[in-house]
């Protein structure tokens, strides 16, 4: 389970949410070029498992049980103690690995020029297959008065 | 207690076994991929009743039982069983879900407008019959707008509240680990909210179909008219080891609110949920969750009725158990058949009327 320690800044959840979702053949090899500069790593974890999720009912507000979620799960850390985590949905567990080697990386010598745009590409991949998509949702926009 | 053995019971289930698998072919990746691919809606079906969200196994599931569907859901649900559980990710709040169909039957002017999204609802459904002849089917491509869809759009209900037209409703103080779950204890009756929510989200929809139209259709209390009807797609947000929060992907949910009329002067509202876009099995849920509350017990609205009836493994186990032998349970029926037939002829032979033994209740 999650430790409730204080969050680790700002832009670290942006990253870690560019991370799950980022292309997974460009985010192996990105990881595979940062491995070597990062010595010896611990694993600490790396398997599948479930994340149970809960939906808040809106008619009395009550949180219920949507079901769970497979996920695969990697948790890392450094000689020096910095720690690197990646979670993933689905059972890729070298998608997992190379977020989690990504967020040690950052975590252990902060965001490099290559990393940083890594991310910016991401970022903009992810923003124009969701623009894209909610064009076409926004096509179908209804004015009711018309219907 | 009393068993009947079989002989040679072992090679002939061995052989049938391999006769199913035989009938399906050799099944690999390519076949799952294309089932996952192609059948959008039928993997969400699965992955909601088996309560576990993976679009790979849901369509290996489907590939290796032939697409029968109870099956499908079983062998999910019992893989799910080898997986330890990892987290409890943030509540997935209405607001939140990036919303891909939005609409209402009950209000035609909604904060944030009506989306239909992608749906067959006003098409006519026209059998593509050309496909057979050699002529593939291309849809169309959509004409796409020139801005965006909002990613989120307005909770209606809290929109109804400050309308007044609702209810007023208390913050939600549980924490994630403290919700009732009916994966680690039973339901029971009374059941909480919160079990009648999450055993409607992995019901089997057939059967929430089945006793949700028999609601509307008037063997309920109330008749429901859709609030807000809702699919999109919710984060799982998850938290780091170092406290971050962040969103491990997407999963696809749909959600329905139904409302029938006027109650303590606020409108009644109904509320259902599951992974994947199935809407027939939300609004008849919410339906079934609207007419609980008065509903008398034994009818098809009252929540031991429906959730018990409607929990998919449990009732097509039951249902298939009795394929199994009951020969000693049959000869005791055949035997009872008999010696009432020698009494009645005894009866008779002395000129009396027999009036057979006394019915016991069938005993489930």
């Amino acid at each position: 389970m999650f430790n409730e320690t204080p969050a680790a800044g700002p832009g670290h959840g942006e990253m870690l949410d560019i991370l799950a979702r980022a292309r997974p053949n460009r985010l192996k090899q990105h990881a595979e070029t940062l491995l070597t500069a990062l010595g010896e790593i611990n694993v600490i974890a790396n398997r599948t498992g479930l994340v149970m999720v809960p939906m808040r009912d809106t008619v009395k507000n009550v949180d219920f049980h949507l079901g769970e979620v497979l996920v695969s799960e990697a948790h890392i850390a450094d000689a020096a103690g910095h720690v690197g985590y990646g979670m993933v949905t689905g059972r890729d567990l070298e998608r997992a690995m190379a977020m989690a080697v990504i967020d040690l990386s950052v975590a252990a010598r902060g965001q490099d020029d290559i990393t940083a745009n890594f991310l910016e590409q991401e970022r903009a991949h992810l923003a124009a297959v969701d623009e894209e998509r909610m064009r076409q949702v926004e096509a179908t926009r209804v004015e009711m008065e018309t219907f | 207690m009393a068993y009947v053995a079989t002989r040679g019971g072992e090679k002939a289930i061995e052989q049938a076994e391999r006769l199913f698998r035989q009938d399906l072919g050799t099944i690999d990746a390519q076949r799952v991929e294309t089932i996952r691919a192609t059948m959008p809606y039928l993997i969400d079906r699965v992955m909601g009743e088996a309560s576990l969200y993976d679009e790979e196994l849901a369509a290996l599931a489907l590939a290796q039982t032939g697409g029968e569907l109870s099956e499908a859901v079983l062998v999910l649900r019992a893989w799910r069983t080898t997986q330890p559980r990892l987290a409890i990710a943030r509540p997935v709040k209405q607001d939140e879900v990036l919303t891909q169909r939005r609409i209402s039957a009950a209000f035609k002017d909604i904060p944030g407008g009506q989306i239909l999204g992608p749906t067959l609802d006003y098409s006519h459904r026209v059998l593509a019959t050309d496909v057979l002849e050699g002529k593939p089917f291309a849809p169309p491509a959509v004409d796409k707008a020139a801005s965006s869809a909002p990613a989120k759009q307005p909770s209606l209900a809290d929109w109804q509240r400050q309308q007044g037209l609702v209810a007023p409703a208390n913050p939600s103080a549980v924490s994630p680990e403290d919700i009732p779950d009916l994966t680690r204890e039973p339901l029971l009756f009374p059941a909480s909210r919160a079990h009648r929510l999450q055993s409607l989200a992995r019901a089997e929809t057939g059967g929430v179909l089945a006793l949700g139209y028999a609601a509307m259709r008037g063997y309920g209390n109330a008749h429901p008219t859709v609030n807000e009807l809702r699919l999109g797609e919710a984060n799982v947000v998850v938290r780091h080891p170092r406290g971050t929060e962040f969103s491990a992907g997407r999963v696809r949910v749909s959600q329905a609110e139904v409302t029938s009329k006027e109650k303590g002067g606020y409108l009644e509202l109904g509320f259902a949920a599951t992974f994947g876009w199935n809407e027939v099995k939300v609004i008849a849920a919410a339906t079934l969750d609207l007419n609980s509350d008065d509903a008398p017990v034994g009818s098809p609205v009252h929540e031991e009725f429906y959730l018990y009836h409607t929990e998919s493994v449990e009732a097509s186990g039951f249902c298939i158990h009795f394929k199994l032998p009951h020969y000693v349970t049959f000869q005791s029926i055949l035997d009872a058949m008999r010696d009432a037939k020698v009494k009645r002829a005894a009866a008779e032979a002395a000129g009396e009327v027999y009036l057979g033994e006394p019915e016991e209740e069938p005993v489930l």
